[in-house]
């Protein structure tokens, strides 16, 4: 009887061990889009306020790569609040992220502009802009898609870009799309699973 | 029967930033970085009364102010573009906010920091003109 007693005890609580277990182990599930790289991300070069900036000047960070433009009033603060809401959500962690704009309208945004309203931001942030040739390899080897079109005599042209935000690991290789609308907290839930 | 008659009058005057039915509240914008041109205003309208049309908007810290749209172009992009007007359907309510519906200031003529009021006029089709202040906060 007392044999039966403790057999069932140890497979009842082996039982909890491993459900607890499997509770508080279960592997984090991104709320970006998990992309399996084969290869490396292009290791761009672009211009910033002070010097060119390589992509591969970050590794060993998880780099979080967003195209967009100063002249817009909503998509874009609304993309690099909720980025700068999420780095301070990571607190330290947030040492190991480096955030990087790059301009889609290099003919309007000097890198200089582009520094200044990233940094309204938050400090650590950088922008990048370049020759309208170097933006649309870029743009291209990220698969982000960017046109102008007719805006009106008062805003000039307005630019339909991807509004996907990329992030890329240590390593150099992109790993998750964050789709426009992911919230800080989310955001930063998929950064912190990503820096080692 | 005097008494009755003054709750419809008190009613009216309660209305605050009314015209024939038609409210306009949490007016408001985010603080734009200051090498940013443009700027957008978010607000809601509620309308009590018939269908009306929200023409066009002005702003004296603004050189030019329009109604504009974000809009899901479909595989992550966004895009953004003038609209005519703004429908604000009889009994009912639309909400200008982030990733949608905006007045976009072009040029801005001021800086904006948090906890300024900038004055937005807003011209309706029906309701004619309405005065408001946009607040400036971070979200």
């Amino acid at each position: 009887m007392k044999r039966l007693v403790i057999i069932s005890g140890s497979i009842l609580t082996l039982l909890v061990i491993l459900l607890v277990g499997l509770r508080l182990f279960r592997p984090h599930v991104f709320s970006g889009t998990v992309i399996q790289s084969p290869e490396p991300s292009f290791n761009f070069t672009l211009q910033s306020a002070s010097a060119p900036v390589s992509l591969s000047d970050f590794s060993g960070k998880v780099v979080v790569l967003y195209f967009g433009y100063t002249f817009c009033p909503d998509v874009c603060p609304t993309t690099m609040t909720d980025l700068a809401k999420a780095m301070k959500l990571l607190g330290r962690k947030a040492d190991d992220v480096q955030v990087i704009m790059v301009s889609v309208d290099p003919e309007r945004d000097t890198a200089g502009k582009l520094e200044e309203y990233v940094h309204a931001f938050d400090p650590t942030f950088i922008g990048l802009t370049g020759t309208p040739q170097q933006i649309a390899e870029v743009a291209a080897r990220y698969g982000v898609y960017y046109a102008k079109h007719e805006g009106s005599d008062a805003s000039g042209y307005l630019i339909d870009h991807t509004a996907t935000v990329m992030v890329i690991n240590e390593e150099g290789r992109l790993k998750l799309l964050e789709s426009f609308g992911t919230t800080p907290e989310e955001m930063a839930a998929d950064l912190a699973h990503m820096i080692n | 029967m005097r008494r009755i008659a003054v709750v419809p009058v008190l009613l009216v005057l309660l209305a605050g930033c009314t015209s024939q039915g038609l409210t306009v509240a949490d007016v408001w914008g985010r603080p734009p970085p200051s090498a940013a041109t443009n700027a957008a205003f978010y607000l809601t309208i509620n309308n009590g009364g018939e269908a009306d049309q929200l023409v066009s908007a002005d702003s004296s810290a603004c050189g030019t102010a329009e109604l504009h749209e974000m809009y899901d172009k479909g595989d992550g992009v966004m895009g953004m573009r003038p609209v005519e007007g703004i429908e604000i359907p009889a009994g009912g309510s639309v909400t200008l906010e982030p990733g949608g519906l905006h007045v976009m200031c072009i040029g801005r003529l001021a800086d904006f920091t948090p906890g300024d009021h900038v004055p937005l006029t807003l011209e309706f089709q029906n309701a004619g003109t309405i005065e408001v202040n946009a607040t400036i906060r971070e979200s």
